[in-house]
């Protein structure tokens, strides 16, 4: 009797083991780095109490970069979580040549995001296509510097997350999309209702638990963005396109100081932790909601 | 409720485990000291292969023939990854033997005090035979923690081709700041291309600094020591160059990738890249036809950057002796002198420096020799511009901080000078 309850644990012991192993663990581990002074070389870091929360806090640049990570989710994520949802209803046609289509917006999402992210630097350059594109259409009189000035970097690399990552939602999407009944749309075009119409009151409703899910997934991405970041502005000009990551990155790979920047990290967690949470139950409210 | 608490437990019993683990391996790895038998020194070179692997293997082999119980196991890391990889090397008590670092880094490691001190190291016989420039560009806190072994000097590489349609004559490159500024002119109007690439990557700001004059810091490295005319001279240079847009705009974020790139599409007329010219050669060969350099671009100083790269051996490594051997066998004048064959570098050793090689132009030169003549040329000149300092990278970045607020004019240059210079006061007290 004992033994079958046990059973089912044995199962879930190797995913456990390697949860335990890369993540949680070193999870712990940071937490504990976070309390010194570790700076990867001395075997034996010197325990500084909360020394390194201190001086975050009083770290003009650590706000900063809050702040733009802050402004990188409020942007992104409405981004990321509506723009794919077109897309998907556009791919959801039956109409033939679809699959080609439908590959050609996960291509981004496939493709290594340093190579996205040169590709995308060549053409906000200065002489770059963008430029030159919006110069024969009189949009503007001299070249914009995307990239290079503290207005519109940010921006500029705002622009190629959602680009890189509007196919991933896509497929997300489409397979909630998929799973909504046909009968409703005919129902509903039987009452004249308009295209847009469905939309609104079939397809988006329909949709929120894959709307739910996406933007959860999108939030903590947008929360973690690094690479285009790192690939394309170095976090300039004068730290205006930097964010949190970036900035962790800095102070543990570049300033050596891996205390610090656990500590930092632990922050990070936090908010991620207190999205998490707030998606969650929100979540469950709703669920509970359309069970009762 | 009840299947949270076990999984919970289950948790922190492997994370426990893991901890365990850990603990052990490190009391494991101090019980191989006394190893009496064959001794194996692990080597660690900057992205060498596969272009010298012959080079490298028949140094390594002639090794170990002169020291037969001395065996080398050679690795060869990705220079963007070495950095990472020596880190979590020596963070988990693994470090090789003898590495190939640059200056900068190494201050760094060496400043947590994790190389061999090469003044106890080496005899006095055995320092002596290093150029002395090269000697000095590896002491922090007065102990020398690396063994120079090859060398550049900054020269100038310039594109015929623009100069030619800008009406500029080839045979008087720029040599000054003022010059180059003048150039960088004259290519924008004539053919609206870009004359001059600085590059404010890396500590390419704080050496502009000291090539047009500039101190970075007191003698004792305790104040900043910038904020004089000839600070406030570089501030205003590069901000006027911005604003004139006689520089790209990439100068400000890009990094030393971008200029080779862009003078490598001919889009630049002149830049400070000689490291780069093999690189040139094999990826834009007619821009390379049309490359010559000359010497290096300097200010009110005269100084010319010179660049070191070092091997250094981890306090980590058990066999020190074994580990300094290699490094000086690998140092030496006849092994640097066949590296210099191949690749256009300088050597470190003294005697290996009067060979013709380095004096004498040959007949029909091509851009690669020239480079290699005009850097030995400014060899006696040349010096590490920028000594290893502690919090090298937040000096770096807060000078780079500040000449970009100048640069796009957030702040008057004075103003950024002050705040440069008030964040280095901060930094150096720390």
């Amino acid at each position: 009797m004992n033994r079958l309850k046990f059973t089912p644990y044995l199962f879930l012991l190797p995913g456990c083991i390697i949860l335990g192993a890369f993540i949680f663990y070193p999870m712990l581990q940071a937490i504990w780095l976070s309390l010194t002074d570790y700076n990867m070389v001395q075997q034996n870091p010197n325990f500084v109490g909360f020394d390194n929360y201190v001086r975050l806090f009083q770290d003009d640049l650590f706000w900063k970069v809050l702040g733009q990570t802050i402004l990188y989710l409020v942007i992104v994520v409405p981004g990321l979580v509506f723009l794919p949802i077109f897309l998907a209803i556009l791919v959801n046609q039956q109409i033939k040549g679809i699959s080609f289509f439908r590959s050609a917006y996960y291509l981004p999402v496939v493709t290594s995001m340093v190579v996205v992210g040169i590709a995308w630097k060549w053409m906000y350059a200065e002489q770059g296509i963008l430029n030159y594109v919006l110069d024969i259409m009189g949009v503007i009189d001299e070249p914009v510097h995307w990239l290079t000035q503290t207005s519109t970097a940010i921006f500029a690399v705002m622009v190629v997350t959602v680009w890189k990552g509007m196919g991933y939602y896509m497929v997300i999407y489409l397979a909630g999309l998929q799973a909504i009944p046909d009968d409703l749309y005919e129902a509903a075009r039987i009452d004249g209702a308009s295209k847009w119409r469905q939309i609104i009151h079939i397809t988006i409703p329909l949709l929120m638990p894959s709307i739910m899910i996406v933007s959860i997934m999108s939030s903590i991405a947008a929360m973690k963005v690094f690479e285009e970041i790192y690939v394309m502005t170095g976090g300039g000009p004068l730290n205006s396109s930097s964010t949190l990551v970036f900035y962790i990155y800095e102070q543990a790979f570049d300033n050596l100081e891996m205390g610090y920047a656990s500590a930092a990290g632990v922050i990070l967690f936090l908010i991620t932790l207190i999205f998490s949470i707030i998606n969650i139950t929100f979540m469950n409210k709703k669920e509970e909601a359309m069970k009762g | 409720m009840k299947n949270i608490k076990l999984f919970s437990i289950m948790m922190l019993v492997t994370v426990l485990l893991l901890a365990a683990c850990s603990e052990d391996s490190s009391n494991e790895s101090s019980s191989d000291n006394n190893d009496g038998g064959k001794k194996e020194i692990e080597f660690w070179t900057m992205q060498l292969k596969p272009t010298f692997t012959d080079y490298i293997e028949g140094v390594i082999s002639d090794f170990e023939k002169e020291n037969p119980n001395i065996s080398i196991k050679w690795v060869d890391v990705p220079a963007a990854d070495l950095e990472k990889k020596i880190l979590s090397a020596v963070s988990s008590n693994t470090a090789p033997d003898v590495v190939n670092l640059n200056p900068t880094f190494g201050s760094k490691i060496a400043a947590l005090d994790g190389l061999v001190n090469m003044d106890e190291a080496l005899s006095d016989e055995q320092k002596s035979r290093y150029v002395q420039g090269a000697w000095k560009a590896n002491q922090l806190n007065g102990n020398t923690f690396a063994i120079p072994w090859y060398l550049n000097t900054e020269v100038t590489l310039n594109n015929k081709a623009i100069y030619e349609e800008a009406g500029l004559d080839p045979n008087k490159p720029p040599k000054t700041y003022e010059k180059a500024m003048e150039y960088a002119k004259t290519v924008k109007e004539e053919t609206g291309k870009y004359g001059y690439y600085p590059s404010l990557d890396l500590s390419l700001v704080l050496q502009h600094m000291v090539k047009m004059g500039a101190d970075l810091t007191n003698e004792e490295g305790t104040k900043a020591a910038f904020n004089t005319q000839e600070g406030l001279n570089t501030f205003k240079y590069f901000t006027e160059l911005y604003k004139n847009d006689l520089i790209p705009r990439e100068a400000l974020t890009g990094d030393q990738r971008e200029t080779i790139d862009m003078y490598s599409s001919g889009q630049v007329g002149f830049f400070a890249g000689s490291n780069f010219i093999t690189q040139i050669k094999k990826n834009a060969p007619d821009v390379y036809d049309q490359t010559f350099a000359s010497q290096s671009i300097t200010g009110k100083s005269g100084k010319v950057t010179l660049s070191v790269q070092n091997v250094v051996v981890p306090n980590q490594t058990k066999h020190q002796d074994a580990a300094v051997k290699f490094a000086l066998f690998l140092t030496n004048a006849k092994n640097q002198l066949a590296f210099t064959k191949l690749v256009p570098i300088l050597p470190s050793a003294k005697s290996a420096l009067d060979d013709p090689y380095f004096s004498e132009l040959p007949e029909d030169a091509t851009a690669t020799d020239q480079v290699r003549i005009t850097a030995a040329n400014q060899l006696d000149k040349a010096e590490v511009l920028i000594p290893p300092m502690e919090n090298y990278n937040k000096l770096k970045d807060a000078m780079h901080d500040a000449i970009s607020a100048a640069m796009l004019e957030e702040m008057s240059p004075q103003e950024a000078l002050d705040q440069a210079e008030k964040e280095w006061n901060k930094i150096l007290s720390e």
